[in-house]
């Protein structure tokens, strides 16, 4: 209530508010109302049949049936491979000094600083002669590109966030080098490196770009089969359920993430 | 229980010496500080006792058999670190027995020995307790129970209490020595503090720029400094300067007994404040400039015409307030000379 009070004194206030919340909630709106619509004909505003038909209908087609448990799949494939690749070398980057860490450590920032379908073209041209395209293995390939950056940043922060007198402690006891990393360092980084799998899986789960280029057509993920769905389709509530579906993930990590993770995580990683 | 020996130590960081050519031997059961201001090297030769820095050269002999080449798990030291450096993640009563457990002891054994060690730093029934519930002192009485559980040969530890209020570094600096009296450990405390040195320590080793000064006992230390360095940093001392004449110095309009020992012609004369005495009107000439209360002493600043500003240490019987005029002299005094220092009393 005070925050609405605080509102009504600032007029300016309430033009931007009034704005940002048309602007963001307002096609959300729009499309929970096309999930649970049988029927929704202009000029009426709100569906003038309210029902679960297309739900039942959404989650009976072949094409989604099929791209549902291949989409899992992929995703928790490449966040696997990803951690197998990444924790090892973040652990380096974090307590292994060695020449141009830092040029390394910012270089993961590439591949997201530039447009990454020109990145993607020139990818697939090579897996085109090696004929990865249209397969499980391709789309693998190339979604795990997109995970390196966080896979290795966040857990390189969280290493180093980690004191060393606790190692050192650990090891004067008479702990192996070993047990030192799997019972003292390994349980103050598990919060950060779950955040960091997670995020991994689901921005994954969403990947269409390098998805469209590599896998199509005989690879089709879930956000791939919305896209088409929403432009192709005559059935709206297609692709609203399906939306509606796929927020589910996100709002996990949403929930998860704001606990564990906080700017000074990914800072601490560059010693910030 | 061990001895421990320093035999031409030496550590190099860069170009930096951080330790250079220590020598020295810690006896059986002794308890000794290694003393110096930051930078002095004293915590990177502790951190080579305990493995976490490779000497340059030189060695570390343990009653006499060489322990460099043993990795810092397999030495028999255990470390109290200065940050309080509990597992936050185990309980009181996991860190205190993951060393034991490590070892392959039987549970109950584990169990027993962890709550005499709780019990010899005071925490008994702290056990389920994590360190994130502790205050300060008591994270580091669980840090020294950690240590003290493995009954290590050598007990290391660098400036524990320094993050310790006054009142609570106090407390628990006795009851570090109550402890390391009643088991006779080995033990060797690194400082920055001299009055935490002078009180703990059976011998102190003064230290600055990757050397020992000075190694005696805390007696001898605070009696006869070697040097101006170990003078200048533990306790209250007053340095003039003097001109020496053969058999006696001469300090502005005064005159001081010497000694046919001492060589060169500018030395130091250096006095505690309580070696500073009223003395009768042959004495010299000083005006009290500022008194302090100490509680049961009056420290006082004395300004002597020729001299400089005098510290002192008068009881409170001697009724003395600022501006008052007396006499005064010394009964014991060092000389700082080209060859040494000497002591003289008169």
């Amino acid at each position: 209530m005070t925050f609405l009070r605080r509102l009504a004194k600032d007029p300016f206030g309430i033009v931007i508010f009034i704005a940002l919340f048309l602007f963001i909630i307002g096609p959300m709106i729009s499309v929970v109302l096309w999930a649970f619509s049988i029927q929704w004909r202009y000029p009426s505003l709100l569906p003038t049949e309210w029902g679960l038909k297309f739900w039942a209908q959404t989650f009976k087609r072949a094409d989604i049936l099929q791209a549902l448990p291949l989409t899992l799949m992929i995703s928790f494939i490449v966040t696997i491979v990803s951690a197998i690749i990444c924790l090892p070398a973040a652990y380096a980057f974090a307590r292994i000094k060695f020449r141009g860490s830092q040029f390394f450590l910012l270089s993961f920032l590439a591949t997201n600083a530039f447009p990454r379908f020109g990145l993607y073209i020139t990818i697939a041209v090579i897996f085109l002669k090696l004929n990865l395209i249209s397969t499980i293995l391709g789309v693998v390939l190339i979604q795990l590109v997109n995970t390196l950056l966080f896979m290795i940043w966040i857990p390189t922060a969280a290493f180093k966030g980690v004191d060393k007198s606790l190692e050192e402690a650990a090891l004067d006891v008479g702990a192996s080098r070993f047990r030192v990393f799997w019972q003292i360092t390994l349980p103050q980084v598990i919060p950060a490196i779950s955040a960091a799998l997670l995020l991994t899986f689901v921005g994954t789960f969403y990947e269409t770009q390098g998805a469209i280029l590599i896998g199509l057509p005989g690879i089709r993920t879930m956000p791939v089969l919305m896209l088409s769905l929403i432009n192709n389709q005559l059935v709206v509530q297609y692709g609203a359920i399906l939306s509606l579906t796929l927020w589910i993930p996100s709002l996990i990590l949403l929930l998860f993430a704001r606990r564990v993770l906080s700017g000074k995580t990914l800072a601490a990683g560059f010693g910030v | 229980m061990a001895s421990l020996t320093f035999n031409h130590l030496n550590k190099q960081f860069g170009s930096v010496k951080a330790v250079d050519n220590l020598n020295f031997e810690v006896k059986n059961g002794e308890f000794i500080c290694l003393l110096g201001p930051s930078g002095c090297g004293k915590s990177t030769a502790l951190r080579m006792i305990a493995g976490f820095e490779e000497p340059s050269s030189g060695d570390i002999l343990m009653d006499g058999k060489s322990i460099i080449a043993l990795p810092p798990n397999k030495r028999p030291t255990a470390m109290v670190f200065q940050k309080y450096t509990l597992w936050p993640h185990m309980t009181v009563y996991k860190n205190i027995a993951f060393g034991l457990q490590l070892r392959g002891l039987e549970k109950k054994v584990v169990e027993d020995k962890v709550h005499s060690a709780l019990d010899l730093v005071g925490l008994k029934g702290y056990e389920k307790r994590l360190p994130a519930q502790l205050s300060g002192g008591q994270q580091q009485r669980v840090a020294i129970a950690r240590a003290l559980v493995l009954e290590p040969q050598i007990l290391l530890l660098d400036e524990p209490f320094s993050s310790l209020d006054a009142h609570l570094r106090v407390r628990l600096r006795e009851e570090l020595k109550s402890i390391q009296r009643s088991l006779g450990i080995t033990t060797i405390f690194v400082t920055h503090d001299q009055e935490e040195a002078l009180s703990l320590a059976d011998r102190i080793a003064v230290m600055s720029s990757g050397q020992v000064e000075q190694y005696d006992s805390p007696d001898i230390i605070y009696a006869k400094p070697s040097s101006l360095f170990v003078a200048g940093f533990i306790g209250s001392m007053t340095l003039l300067e003097a001109e020496n004449k053969g058999s006696e110095l001469k300090l502005g309009n005064y005159t001081l007994p010497s000694s046919e020992i001492v060589k060169g012609k500018d030395v130091k004369v250096a006095l505690r404040p309580e070696d500073i005495l009223l003395a009768d009107a042959n004495g010299w000439a000083a005006k009290v400039s500022q008194v302090m209360n100490l509680g049961p002493f009056y420290s006082l600043v004395l300004a002597i015409e020729g001299l400089g500003s005098v510290k002192a240490l008068f009881p409170k019987t001697s009724l003395l307030k600022e501006h008052d005029q007396i006499n005064v002299l010394p009964n014991r005094y060092l000389i700082y000379h080209e060859d040494g220092v000497e002591e003289i009393t008169l």
